[in-house]
């Protein structure tokens, strides 16, 4: 190889950092019994039957539990994802929203 | 959950808790999909809610500008493979001298932020652009194109967030524009094709700057079942356009016949229409118009309903030839949409079922739609499930570019990906110092090259007008 010529390189990291700093996660309930909870809903992968399961499921376990069903919001992804998101907050406060479960991924 | 995971890390948020449900609910029954919930999802939904979740925390990466790797071209590769940073091919090594290179082509600072990028919430910066084009082998001077369709990817209205989901559909770069001869773009047979540095390494570019700043990452963030490959710039051919007095797919998008622009959008599937035959509009259309119906199925998502309602955009190539036998009978492209709208349709009870029975979306109609005043009127005209309803809203949605092989009667056909990767158009700017780059380069390539290769302005002279 005598006479072969090695290049060396010296390489930029191609990303950028990350702009998102930890945000802390919302208080957590000690029970759900005479709780609000809200529904958030993508409109995809059947979200209206697994709300109305989960509903039946946390009934049983809580009784006292109230539900503010996710069509008081609107669909979470689509063309008015952006504006359902924005009033989010609003909605909770007015609604007297104590936690949330939003769904449907996959 | 891999998704759920890795996105809630771009939100600052990577200890957010996530209940799963077993299996996939599109194939369950109603009992089976109950009882899942009942036996496994609400234990989980009950902790998640009422037990703090662990302590979160960032993990600690590079700086922009830090030098992460230093050593031979295959050292080089090997780490960007090995850490996630390449597509898979091998990279130019992103080394000062060729970053500045790109930097040069550009008047914005190299800090500039021209937004920030989801999922990973990283900025799309100026230098960025220059790193990711130099690693996808791109010619310095293609940075005003870099540049301009990374500002339409940052723009909130084209989605760059959707990028990863589950259809895996994939960006078309529409280029319009002088840039297109400057640079030496395909425009003309095999436009589709990869082999023409322009086209290729935009393309590239495209996907790398997807992966590393917005990351996408397949097993991550990128959901796609199947995906596509990235898909190499596709240029209109203006001189056609111009022979035949119609107007460039630029001005659709309110710039100027004759700018510079980038257009992108997400298209999930296409095919090739073969040997669209006839001498006139009447006699091509029917054929056009059923191919049309023929790419569409689980799309119609996007032509229904308070989800997607109204964002499909359908794009159709018609090859010259084709553009100038509609040209001859007086027709334009504003013609050839009006005709697709109205041929272009598929029975009622077609649409509904695809997308309430089929793919499993809520319960919706087409007459609730219409008299919630959520969907045109042209969706129930009458309570014949047999009625025959157009597949875009207007028929300004249908987007056409001429473009592909001269001699050829064919077209193809795009399946768009509704408001996930909606048209997205963004001008071109030329740094002041453009001609004398432009000219500075090309003196010094006839003074370098050897003399048995011809060499033009910007690589490889491609696509003559007829």
């Amino acid at each position: 190889m005598t006479g072969t010529r090695i290049d060396l390189f010296e390489a930029y990291w191609p990303r950028s950092p990350r702009q998102a700093q930890i945000r802390p996660l919302a208080a957590r309930l000690d029970s759900l019994n005479g709780k609000t909870v809200a529904q958030l809903w993508d409109y995809v992968f059947r979200g209206d039957e697994v709300f109305l399961a989960l509903e039946e499921g946390l009934k049983q376990r809580y009784p006292d539990i109230k539900w503010v069903s996710w069509k008081e919001f609107g669909p979470t992804h689509g063309s008015d994802e952006h504006e359902v998101l924005a009033s989010l907050a609003q909605k909770f406060r007015k609604l007297g929203v104590d936690a949330a479960i939003s769904g449907m991924g996959c | 959950m891999q998704l759920a995971a890795a996105a809630s890390i771009g939100q600052g948020m990577p200890n957010l808790s996530v209940a799963l449900v077993p299996g996939h609910t599109g194939l369950q029954s109603k009992e089976v999909l109950r009882k899942n919930i009942l036996e496994v999802t609400t234990d989980r939904v009950i902790g998640n809610l009422t037990t703090a979740p662990a302590t979160a925390a960032i993990e600690k990466e590079p700086g922009a500008r830090d030098i992460v790797v230093a050593g031979t071209l295959d050292e080089v590769n090997e780490y960007f493979i090995v850490n996630e940073l390449s597509d898979g091919l091998p990279i130019v090594p992103p080394t000062k001298d060729r970053v500045d290179a790109f930097l040069r082509y550009t008047d914005r600072k190299a800090d500039e932020v021209l937004g920030i990028l989801l999922p990973d919430q990283r900025a799309a910066t100026i230098w960025s652009i220059a790193v990711n084009g130099v690693m996808a082998g791109c010619r310095p001077e293609y940075m005003p194109v870099l540049v301009a369709l990374i500002e339409a990817m940052a723009d909130p209205y084209y989605g760059v967030e959707h990028s990863g989901n589950t259809p895996g559909g994939e960006t078309l770069i529409l280029l319009n524009g002088p840039i297109t001869q400057e640079l030496g773009f395909n425009y003309t047979q095999g436009v589709m094709r990869d082999g023409f540095q322009a086209n290729t390494t935009i393309g590239r570019f495209w996907r790398l700057y997807l992966r590393n700043i917005a990351g996408f990452l397949p097993h991550k963030n990128d959901k796609a079942t199947y995906g596509n490959n990235y898909r190499v710039v596709v240029p209109e051919n203006e001189g056609v356009v111009k022979k035949i007095g119609w107007a460039p797919n630029s001005t659709d998008f309110g710039y100027e016949a004759g700018a510079n622009t980038v257009t992108i959008s997400r298209f999930t599937g296409g095919n090739h229409i073969s040997s669209v035959s006839g001498s006139s509009p009447q006699e091509m259309m029917p054929y056009l118009a059923h191919a049309m119906v023929q790419q569409h199925n689980w799309q119609f998502l996007f032509t229904v309903g308070n989800e997607c309602g109204g964002t499909l955009r359908p794009l159709l190539f018609l090859s010259p030839i084709l553009a100038e036998t509609f040209a001859a009978a007086g027709w334009t492209k504003k013609d050839i949409r009006r005709a697709l709208w109205e041929m272009a349709r598929v029975p009622a009870h077609h649409m509904e079922r695809i997308n309430r029975e089929w793919t499993q979306k809520p319960s919706w109609n087409l007459e609730l739609e219409v008299r919630m005043g959520r969907m045109p009127r042209v969706y129930f005209e009458s309570t014949d499930p047999n009625r025959m309803v157009p597949i875009v809203w207007d028929p300004e949605d249908y987007m056409i570019v001429v473009t592909g092989d001269l001699g050829r009667n064919s077209a193809y056909i795009f399946a768009h990906n509704g408001v996930l990767g909606y048209p997205t158009a963004k001008e071109i700017r030329l740094p002041k110092q453009w001609q004398a780059l432009r000219g500075a380069k090309a003196a010094g390539a006839s003074q370098t090259a050897p003399q048995s290769i011809k060499t033009t302005k910007g690589g490889r002279k491609n696509g003559a007008t007829s």
